[in-house]
């Protein structure tokens, strides 16, 4: 045995490059192994063995009675799937690079090789497709580093040219903001950009929502105060994705600055510097509210959510902060309250001293990730000559990223290069 | 007058109000009392909202230094080290008190009604019916329909018109319908080379509507126009949280792996004008920190080829799998709605099909649907329960 092993590695050496055509195999009875063609030049990357769970590819045989092609979905009958199903047999066509398999529920099966390799279960892989594919990873930043991060669009070229849109939306995800440039000055400017995406999502406030100044406000964002950092709908268990700001008229006045801050920037920091109070607002289930009415329709949203949320593995869903919004309720056991308090203040303390200021202009729409940025604005005097008009909409990520999977699949094909 | 006694817990920093000497005295920590002043600098009456200045530089270490009652306009009375003064209504404290029952209170009468689980046989017991016309016009009936979905998750409206505008008058009476990539409103009907498998005359399995959204609309409204004079068509519905229960009971591996193993659920194709490629990854029982479900995931069609976990976690997801989907089999139950019948159900919750039928021209299926959010329902329950006097 040893003296076998170390003679074909010996032979493997000093051979030439060699070709062999695509094999399959049967391992531990359940599981298809798939062995693509390797010729000497692409030994590497491309001909590594792929291992198929075979009760996974009996789940997803690609025949009609299995699988609707034109909805795309599985037909499978699962009110009598046997999950002990396992391949008896199996046939590779080199020629066509597809794999045939009996199984032991006396179906056959048909998979090409392209789709399978899409598929992989190898580690490597299934990262590429979650980071490539399903979203991308995000890169948090300080507020020092935001003339870095922000990259600038052309409206006209986002309206017009699927690549801008698709750089727009993949910088959105990434760095959670984006500003668009050259937009014109008329109030549907949010719903085409919206349009262009998806479709705008409704929230209690409407559609499209105007800020200005307004005597008599019911909501604290329509005044000319300042209005500290916060994230928009914190008291929405389907809080609104993204946030669209098109600047119409902008104040003259010293003030109506917009601010911005990464939390998830100011998370990181919590987490690694202050570790207890970090853990004390991922767990702390804050109540988030907002009582009041919208043309003449009353509302009272509720949402109980810790400030900063986290999912199974730790990473971050969503920020949740405004300081008006936060109810006086506060459903805790009454040990939780001063120390949550303390790291509270600690969080906005960090969040106001890591802000980025700057002003839009007209023509401006400042787009950015609500769930994960916070944002403000600097007091202003309003008079009648000196006023300052934003329209804004919210777009969901749901919307978001299936736009972009279709881009990615659209222009790919068009450069021929490969997509999920 | 309400004889009260005041007193302060000065170790956890709290303010204590006994209102009769055989109640225990409520509590309130300094910190948040400060943070919740009610005088003009600090609270906004018009927006109902905390001023946020405060924040600025919040001071934690804020002390309270003295303390008094008024009985002329029955508040409580504070001087702050800040220099601040405060006062407190004692109906407002009453309502925020932060004892365990109250707290308790607050969940069930003002966030969210605690739901109730049901198997199959319980059908009978936790079926509603309401009439389309007095939800119309009966503000206590709409709230006993809100109340019933977040309750038992299902409820059945009758005698509704047979026109094309009626989902649309109903959801505009909660709020507004959740838009989707399918549109605003949704027709279910045999359509040959259908973009959705919904759209076929097929038997379909019980599912969840649009799992493979992070949003997933919340309320599905299935309205009946047609229904097929065949002897299928019939619709199923099972609890899947009871479903869930029962897993977690019997085969508590198999509830951990499908608690645990994310999904891949998507939909690829196009509607009108709009193509999409929607993916989101979650389990098929999705729990919060507290282990309490928040939402099921459960659509054989809609379940994406890709499934990105590692391959030795496939084949005990797949046998976890299948026994969720035979007890959830064994625990729907059937019937038919007949024209003019509106069933209503939460999707994050509930798991629903239909028998096979024979679509032909003169036997036909016509169902139109929409969808609500829990945000916008919840809103305008607790909107009702207020408005109607149920929180006194």
């Amino acid at each position: 045995m040893m003296l076998a092993q170390s003679i074909r590695r010996t032979i493997s050496h000093l051979s030439p490059p060699m070709c062999r055509p695509l094999s399959a195999r049967i391992v531990d009875k359940v599981n298809i192994e798939v062995q693509p063609a390797q010729t000497g030049a692409d030994a590497g990357a491309g001909g590594a063995v792929l291992t198929f769970p075979g009760v996974w590819l009996r789940d997803n045989c690609r025949c009609p009675a299995c699988y609707h092609s034109s909805s795309q979905s599985r037909q499978l009958d699962w009110n009598h799937f046997d999950p002990g199903v396992h391949p008896l047999a199996l046939h590779v066509d080199a020629a066509k690079e597809q794999l045939h398999v009996r199984w032991s529920d006396a179906h056959e099966s048909s998979f090409e090789l392209d789709w399978l390799r899409r598929r992989s279960f190898d580690g490597q892989s299934q990262s590429a497709y979650l980071n490539d594919f399903y979203r991308p990873r995000t890169s948090h930043w300080a507020g020092a580093q935001f003339e870095q991060i922000v990259q600038r669009f052309s409206y006209d070229q986002v309206m017009s040219e699927d690549e801008a849109l698709q750089h727009w939306l993949k910088a959105l995800a990434v760095y959670g903001v984006v500003l668009l440039n050259g937009a014109p000055l008329d109030e549907g400017v949010v719903r085409r950009l919206a349009e262009r995406v998806g479709f705008i999502r409704r929230t209690t406030y409407g559609e499209e929502f105007i800020v200005q100044a307004k005597p008599g406000a019911k909501n604290y964002a329509y005044l000319s105060l300042p209005l500290p950092l916060h994230t928009d709908l914190p008291y929405y268990e389907y809080k609104p994705s993204v946030n669209l700001l098109h600047c119409v008229v902008q104040t003259q006045s010293r003030g109506g600055s917009n601010l911005l801050v990464d939390a998830y920037h100011i998370a990181d920091r919590l987490r690694q510097e202050q570790p207890e109070h970090f853990e004390r607002l991922s767990r702390t289930p804050v109540d988030w509210n907002d009582i009041g009415s919208e043309d003449g329709r009353e509302f009272h949203n509720i949402w109980r959510a810790p400030v900063i949320c986290l999912d199974a593995d730790g990473n971050y869903t969503r920020i949740n902060h405004s300081v008006p919004q936060r109810d006086s309720h506060f459903n805790v056991p009454l040990g939780q309250v001063l120390p949550w308090y303390e790291s509270y203040a600690r969080f906005v303390q960090l969040a106001r001293g890591d802000a980025y200021s700057f002003k839009t202009q007209p023509g401006d729409v400042l787009t950015f990730n609500n769930l994960r940025l916070l944002h403000g604005r600097t007091g202003y005097d309003d008079t009648a000559d000196n006023s300052r008009y934003i329209v804004g909409a919210y777009l969901d990520w749901d919307i978001i990223y299936s736009r972009l999977r279709v881009l990615k699949k659209r222009l790919s094909k068009a450069s021929g290069t490969a997509a999920a | 007058m309400t004889c009260v006694q005041l007193s302060r817990d000065l170790q956890q920093q709290l303010v204590l109000l006994r209102l009769h000497l055989e109640q225990p005295a409520m509590q309130f920590p300094e910190i948040w009392l400060r943070d919740n002043c009610q005088c003009p600098k600090c609270y906004m009456q018009q927006t109902r909202s905390r001023l946020p200045h405060g924040w600025n530089c919040l001071d934690t270490g804020v002390r309270l230094q003295q303390l008094s009652w008024c009985a002329e306009q029955q508040a409580l009375l504070i001087d702050w080290s800040d220099g601040h003064q405060s006062s407190y209504a004692l109906g407002w404290l009453r309502a925020r008190d932060f004892s365990p029952a109250n707290r308790a209170r607050y969940l069930r009468d003002i966030y969210r009604p605690e739901r109730r689980h049901w198997s199959g046989l319980e059908f009978a017991q936790i079926q509603r019916e309401f009439q389309y016309e007095e939800l119309l016009r009966n503000d206590e009936t709409l709230l006993q329909w809100l109340h019933q979905l977040a309750v038992h998750g299902l409820a059945l409206i009758r005698q509704a018109p047979l026109e094309a505008h009626v989902l649309r008058q109903l959801c505009n009476r909660v709020g507004f319908m959740r838009r989707t990539t399918y549109g605003d409103e949704w027709s279910v009907r045999a359509q040959p080379g259908a973009s959705n498998y919904a759209y076929m005359a097929a038997p379909l399995p019980l599912h969840t509507d649009m799992p493979y959204f992070e949003y997933k609309p919340s309320i599905t409204l299935l309205h009946t126009l047609q229904q097929s004079e065949s002897p299928g068509g019939w619709n199923l519905i099972s609890d899947a949280f009871h479903v869930a229960d029962l897993l977690r009971q019997r085969e508590p591996s198999a509830f951990q792996l499908l608690s645990g193993t994310p999904v891949d659920w998507a939909d690829i194709g196009s509607d009108k004008e709009l193509y999409f490629h929607n993916i989101w990854r979650a389990p098929v029982i999705n729990l919060d920190a507290k282990g309490r479900y928040v939402r099921i995931n459960h659509s054989i069609p809609q379940r994406d080829s890709h499934f990105s976990v590692p391959p030795e976690q496939v084949r005990p997801w797949y046998e976890a799998m299948a026994m969720f989907i035979r007890l959830a089999n064994e625990e729907a139950c059937a019937f038919k709605t007949t024209p003019g019948d509106i069933l209503t159900f939460d999707n994050v919750r509930i798991v629903h099909g239909r028998t096979g039928y024979d679509d032909t021209d003169h036997n036909v299926r016509h169902i139109v649907g929409a969808f609500l959010d829990w945000d916008i329902a919840y809103s305008r329950w607790r909107v009702l329960r207020n408005a109607l006097g149920h929180n006194k």
